[in-house]
């Protein structure tokens, strides 16, 4: 099984490098280097920030071009040799990782003889694993954008329920006071009609949801977004407390759940590579 | 080898495969007939586990991995990959020992006469060499099983006499073949076995040799018109068709020949030619997809 990942990584790595769209990945990293470091010695909290979310981005289209790529009519006589299909996807997210990687190291590396942030080696070595957790997250959702996995509508379900998250994390309270007027009106309208066996239990559920629904939401949210938080805060302190230092591990979870989602849709579903 | 039982799949209001029972014999070649868009290429893709089946099943019995070669329909490669690295990765996919690969690959471009080829960009290939190519690529690993989409389609004559051949030694060596095509003669000297689909159901299956002697004609020729004893012959059977000079005779009915010799001989016919007609391929497929 190593073999065959290790033949599919490095096909789909060449395929991708020897192209146009390789160069212009190589040139963007440049051009980001650029952009961003124009200021000599920053901190070392903006040099983990801004490699970090350049890896995360970088990592996300890189997953997109490959997966374009390994979803090529080309590729029906290298699949039909696989025992599982799953080694495929395996393939396509590995090489996304590594080139990711690789393409956020160069920039780190460019910005660190260049006037760069001095970093102590302990600090050096404790930034790539946060980097590397973010871009397997981040490699790991866009194969859910990308064709060669989505399945019906299963990338609008995963991104739909990624955005509904991201809008209650700043509106939750808003949110919850408004379904909790509605079930409040809607207790009114029962009244209305004559049923109020019905209005107080839709009353109570309102001031409920209002209340207590509210905190729960909260909770959950901050619950779900606690890995990305604890790392920007880390990030920001220069350094991981114990509990912060899980949150690479927990987004590596995340990763992993949002992987194996990917493998089960692309495992079971009809292949229409390109033509 | 593989039992396809009651298989439908359907692409949005489209039915390619309706409700299709098929038993793949071990050792069989396969021909699989039928006018553009009769459901082919969509079994080969359901075999192949590229698609799944909206509805029943598709078995496979005693199959090891690696258990399927596939040469696709369309001659698409990875263009920039020269031909023997592009064998070597199908190699590498294939549970080939990797001390092994290079034999396996060289073997295989033997096999389909491309070893002049091998450091050619596929790029460079001419269509001949590419679809060689596509069955190179589908024999290495040895698969039990291999599904031919085509295999000499836009190819000339030599070309396509060079495909049968590579397809005649396979079944030499004991392959399961699938094949579609277009090229009637292909079919009749390859396989072993015809399929004719159309709209995604099988209309006609039997073994080649049976369809082809399904309804033998026989032809008979004689030195003089033969109005004098039309009448009498045509009271014979209605399938005696009575031309100038000939006879023919569409019907397998016992003695019905020698009845018709008797009477020709009788009457002071020198018989000239006598000619036992085997039903073409063309007719059958005409036939079942009428």
């Amino acid at each position: 099984m190593i073999q065959r990942i290790a033949t599919l990584c490095r096909y789909l790595t060449t395929s991708l490098l020897f192209s146009l769209t390789g160069v212009i990945y190589l040139i963007g990293t440049l051009v980001y280097y650029w952009l961003a470091f124009q200021q000599p010695s920053p901190e070392v909290s903006y040099f983990v920030l801004v490699i970090g979310l350049f890896g995360g981005a970088v990592t996300f289209l890189l997953t997109l071009s490959i997966a374009s790529r390994a979803n090529q009519a080309i590729n029906f006589p290298l699949l039909v040799r696989l025992p599982s299909r799953v080694e495929y996807l395996a393939a396509v997210f590995l090489t996304a990782v590594t080139l990711g990687l690789l393409l956020q190291l160069l920039v780190g590396l460019i910005a660190l003889l260049h006037n760069g942030p001095s970093l102590s080696l302990s600090q050096a070595v404790e930034i790539p694993p946060v980097w590397l957790a973010i871009n397997i997250l981040a490699a790991a959702l866009a194969l859910h954008a990308s064709e060669l996995v989505t399945a019906g509508w299963s990338r609008v379900y995963l991104y739909g329920a990624l955005a509904v998250l991201l809008f209650l994390q700043s509106n939750h309270s808003q949110v919850m006071s408004w379904i909790g007027g509605r079930f409040l009106a809607l207790g009114n309208w029962f009244n209305g009609l004559g049923i109020t066996a019905l209005n107080f239990p839709l009353r109570n559920l309102a001031n409920w949801l209002s209340v207590n629904g509210n905190e729960w939401l909260a909770r959950f949210i901050a619950f779900v977004f606690w890995p990305i938080q604890a790392i920007t805060e880390a990030t920001m302190n220069g350094y991981f407390s114990r509990a912060q230092a899980l949150a690479p591990a927990v987004l590596l979870l995340y990763a992993t759940i949002i992987f194996m989602l990917a493998a089960d849709l692309f495992a079971n579903k009809d292949l229409h590579l390109h033509e | 080898m593989i039992e396809v039982d009651r298989v439908t799949k359907a692409f949005y209001t489209v039915v390619a495969v309706n409700d299709l029972s098929l038993d793949v014999p071990e050792g069989e070649v396969i021909g699989v007939l039928g006018p553009n868009g009769a459901g082919k290429t969509t079994l080969f893709k359901l075999l192949a586990g590229f698609l799944k089946p909206d509805k029943g099943r598709i078995r496979a019995k005693r199959l090891q991995w690696p258990a399927i070669g596939y040469k696709p329909e369309r001659l698409l490669f990875p263009n920039q990959m020269r031909v023997l690295a592009y064998l070597e990765m199908v190699a590498a996919l294939s549970n080939v020992n990797s001390r092994d690969i290079r034999r396996v690959v060289y073997d295989s471009l033997s096999r389909v006469n491309l070893l002049d080829a091998s450091q050619k960009q596929i790029r460079d290939c001419s269509k001949g060499m590419r679809q060689r190519l596509g069955l190179a690529q589908a024999l290495i690993g040895d698969p039990p099983l291999l599904i031919l989409d085509e295999p000499s389609n836009g190819l000339d004559p030599d070309g396509q006499a060079i495909i049968a051949s590579h397809i005649q030694q396979l079944r030499q060596m004991g392959k399961t073949i699938l094949l579609s095509s277009h090229q009637l003669h292909e079919v009749t000297q390859v396989c072993t076995h015809l399929i004719i689909m159309n709209q995604g159901q099988i209309l006609y299956e039997r073994p080649m040799a049976e369809a082809l002697i399904e309804q033998p004609h026989a032809l008979i020729r004689v030195n003089q018109p033969l109005a004098p004893v039309a009448a009498l012959l045509q009271s014979l059977h209605p399938e005696v068709v009575i031309q100038e000079q000939e006879i023919v005779l569409n019907n397998e009915a016992m003695g019905l020949r020698r009845q018709v010799l008797s009477i020709l001989l009788a009457a002071g016919y020198d018989i000239l030619k006598v000619e036992q007609q085997r039903v073409t391929l063309a007719e059958v497929y005409a036939e079942a997809t009428r």
